[in-house]
């Protein structure tokens, strides 16, 4: 078991390394330059942008470029953004909250709302419950989030003014105490979860749906049944631990989403998260913004994986003795 | 008899001086919210390159001049100032008793630290040219500073609108990397309180501002991203001020609450959309052709189907409120038929009977691009397409991410015609987009354009600073680019503010309406906002 992981985590390293080669390769590749945004401005004239490249090292070659941004990061340095020349650690710790508290709020709201609907579901297959719960989830699953994002903000904002239409606190936030702060918050981040939560209902229920399919099939179910056990035991003590094995994995799959912000999300209700962080920094072509986070998401894919079968292997004996042989 | 008559006579011609209403009297108080699409990235004058930071270090930072409502040049935070020797010394006279917002003077010393600031190879500014042709900057006295130029250059004044920065607190900093980005400390009318990035960033009247203190207590520039939710935004009174789209103008602003809630103002955008043509394209050398297709093309048309009519047929570079426009050039009449004539001159006819032009057994056939995310052109790509189709011009369009639009295509001249928008200073000084030196890769000049003429002009219209000659040569530039149509110039688009109706004062003017935003004011019933900053 210890080795099978040593060597899972040794082989993370090399695919690390092949990850920003290629993404780095990807992005200079794609035309334009961090000084295009003061491009096209007659005020600014050609000898100026060149002088600006220079001086963020621009000029040189691309693998001098790759080989300088390594050795920083090698000493967790991830340099500084060119858009305002801060830190990028800071400008990733900065927006990092927003997008933790949504990813996590919303995705503790699927849990709670798919599993029992999949359980349900699951115990009468094609009965009305099922149907119904198939129609809603998919209804959710195929509409544009951000044209719902919209419709809810016109309904619930500008008819009924019940919520505010986008951003993260009041205005006068900052001089509200602690606690009302935090109600503030909630109350304007409401819609955004809600809404993120009800269009990715589908692919959780439906796994948990299949899965318990496939559990409530097998003898000891039956067993459970015939010694005569009430039905809810049934699911939710016997089939229920066995049927939440698959979650396992899609969890750990989700760690790299916990820090990748939605931009359609984020840009709708103006929340200044990570989405729209690396949606700007592409635009912008912020080199060292977008490596960072090119990295980390995918340190955190990585490690989701390696945490998801080590998880597996605890949850289910199979796995563990597959892995002594 | 007598008396009553007086009475009379004295009633009125006072009454016409009474109003009607009594006229409230400006009080302090509220917040002006404002809603912006992107953030600001560097808060320091000669770093702020997009506009969510020159928004916001305009209201920290003042120039030695700026802009008047009528488009003259008036001092600012310069008192006076005198041009000598034919332009080569201007010398600037600063106000008495400026402070800064820590309460340091501002002298000229600071000026002169701006100056070195802007020209040092080692800070990042994107704006370095304007101040290349500077020989010296001295400093007399604490407020006078006499700067020297190698040659006259009169767009120079304009380039002194530039936001003085405090050497008392930068000096001895790495400017590209100092606290005092996210920190600024001006002598503005605002002075800067917080800035939540991606969210907000708040300002606070200056009580010492050298006018008067601004009766608005708090600006609030919000960052709202997504032009629907600006749009139900100010529908919920959570932005006061933002600009409109002309759809948004014209069709959804008319409901009984936006008229109550809000004022909406138009005013002419210092700028031109154009399509340009590859000179070196041997079928776009010719002018008849140029010519040709702009009298093809029905402006006006355009303007109403694209913008619902909210601008001005252009008929050169610059707008018809600026002193370089020429009244007495005439819009091309919108005329196929003598396009046509025009084309048939040039060689261009449909001698096969396929329906467009040739010549040479080669069909009249071009791709027009222009950059993705921008609506309103890519419609105005598809009425120019439909138009020159009826004369027989098959037209492409291909829309191009911007950084391989402009780095691919532009730079590297391979295009046929472009769809694209200039916007300008309010000086006319155009020799970076039409002089015949500034076709290198890079450069504005994109077209090839190259004409002598222009050229001497463009020249003697840098290097004079007297008014009336000046507006003698631009207007005799507007005249030869009319003629010589390097670009097709289509309109000059409305910029199209609304603001919430609780703001008084707030007059449109030719520069906008922000210029004496330090007179808005709230009447005190009307206040929304209560609280002061911190």
């Amino acid at each position: 078991m210890t080795g099978y992981l040593l060597r899972r985590t040794a082989l993370l390293i090399p695919v690390a390394l092949l990850v920003t080669v290629i993404s780095f390769g990807i992005m200079h590749l794609a035309p334009g330059t961090p000084t295009d945004a003061a491009s096209f401005n007659p005020k600014v004239s050609l000898e100026a942008r060149q002088r600006m490249a220079a001086l963020y090292g621009l000029d040189k070659p691309l693998r001098v470029q790759y080989a300088a941004w390594l050795g920083r990061i090698a000493r967790f340095d991830f340099g500084r953004s060119f858009v305002d020349d801060r830190p990028v650690t800071e400008k990733i710790i900065e927006r990092l909250p927003v997008t933790l508290v949504i990813n996590i709020a919303s995705l503790l709201l699927i849990f709670l709302i798919a599993v029992p609907l999949g359980v349900r579901s699951a115990a009468q297959p094609g009965g009305a419950f099922d149907r119904w719960t198939t129609l809603l989830v998919f209804l959710g699953y195929s509409t544009p989030s951000f044209w719902l994002a919209l419709l809810c903000m016109a309904f619930f904002g500008v008819q009924l003014r019940w919520l505010p239409v986008s951003g993260l606190h009041s205005l006068d936030a900052d001089g509200f105490g602690l606690l009302h702060q935090w109600l503030d918050m909630a109350w304007h981040l409401l819609l955004p979860i809600g809404i993120a939560a009800f269009v990715s209902l589908a692919g959780l229920s439906r796994y948990m749906r299949s899965s318990m399919i496939g559990v409530l099939r097998q003898d000891y179910i039956r067993t459970a049944r015939a010694k005569g056990l009430p039905e809810h035991r049934v699911l939710y003590q016997h089939a229920l631990r066995n049927g939440l094995l698959p979650l396992i994995t899609i969890l750990g799959l989700s760690l790299p989403d916990l820090i990748g912000g939605s931009v359609i999300a984020e840009t709708i209700f103006s929340l200044p998260g990570m989405g729209r962080l690396f949606y700007d920094a592409v635009m912008a072509r912020d080199y060292p913004v977008i490596m960072a986070l090119v990295t980390i998401g995918a340190l955190l894919t990585m490690l989701g994986n390696l945490l998801a079968d080590a998880a597996y292997a605890v949850a289910d004996p199979r796995i563990r003795v597959g892995g002594r042989e | 008899m007598r008396v009553w008559r007086w009475v009379l006579v004295v009633a009125l011609t006072v009454l016409p001086v009474v109003p009607a209403f009594p006229q409230s009297e400006p009080v302090t108080g509220d917040a002006l919210v404002v809603g912006s699409i992107g953030d600001a990235s560097r808060l320091l004058p000669i770093l702020a390159s997009d506009s969510a930071s020159g928004d916001i270090v305009g209201l920290l930072f003042n120039g030695l001049v700026k802009y008047s409502p009528q488009l003259e040049i008036v001092g600012d935070l310069a008192e006076s100032w005198t041009v000598e020797q034919g332009g080569l010394v201007l010398t600037f006279t600063l106000r008495p008793n400026l402070r800064w917002h820590d309460g340091a003077p501002v002298t000229a010393e600071d000026v002169r630290f701006t100056y070195q600031k802007l020209i040092d190879p080692a800070v990042r500014t994107p704006f370095s040219s304007s101040y290349e042709l500077v020989e010296s900057v001295e400093v007399p006295d604490s407020r006078t500073i006499r700067i020297r130029y190698k040659e006259p250059f009169s767009p120079a004044l304009e380039s002194w609108m530039m936001g003085i920065i405090p050497k008392h607190l930068l000096e001895g900093q790495d400017l590209n990397t100092t606290p005092f980005l996210r920190h600024p400390v001006g002598h503005g009318p605002y002075r800067f309180v917080r800035w939540k990035t991606g969210e907000l960033i708040e300002l606070a009247a200056n009580p010492d501002y050298f006018e008067h203190r601004p009766w608005i207590d708090r600006y609030l520039y919000r960052i709202i991203p997504d032009q629907a939710t600006m749009f139900l935004e100010l529908l919920t009174a959570g932005v006061d001020l933002s600009g409109l789209t002309p759809l948004q103008y014209q069709r959804q602003t008319d409901t009984a609450f936006v008229q109550r809630a809000y004022q909406k103002f138009r005013y002419p955008s210092f700028g031109f959309t154009y399509m340009g043509y590859n000179l070196a394209d041997p079928r776009f050398s010719d002018v008849r052709v140029r010519r040709a297709i702009n009298q093809a093309i029905d402006k006006q048309a355009i303007l109403d189907g694209v913008l619902f009519g909210l601008g001005a047929v252009a008929t050169g570079p610059y707008p018809k409120e600026s002193w370089a426009y020429d009244p007495s050039v005439v819009p091309a009449a919108y005329d196929p038929p003598a396009a046509k004539a025009l084309l048939a001159e040039a060689g261009w006819e449909d001698r096969d009977n396929d329906g467009w032009l040739d010549k040479d057994g080669q069909p009249f056939r071009f791709t027009l691009l222009t950059n993705q995310g921008n609506e309103v052109r890519r419609q105005v790509c598809e009425l120019v397409q439909e138009q020159l189709k009826t004369l027989g011009i098959d037209v492409k369009i291909r829309v191009l991410e911007w950084a391989t639009f402009v780095h691919e295509f532009i730079d590297k001249r391979r295009f046929e015609a472009v769809l694209l928008g200039w916007s300008l200073s309010r000086d006319p000084d155009l020799y970076d987009l039409f002089h015949s030196s500034k076709t290198k890769e890079g450069e504005y000049n994109f077209v090839g354009y190259n004409s002598p003429e222009v050229d001497a002009l463009l020249i003697q219209g840098r290097q004079t600073f007297d008014q009336a000659q000046r507006q003698t040569i631009y207007h005799q530039i507007h005249r030869r680019l009319a003629e010589d149509q390097p670009y097709t110039f289509l309109y000059v688009a409305d910029a199209l503010p609304i603001i919430s109706s609780r703001f008084r004062n707030v007059v449109s003017s030719p520069i906008g309406i922000g210029w004496n935003m330090i007179d808005w004011y709230a009447p005190s019933r009307e206040q929304r906002y209560r609280r002061m900053s911190r």
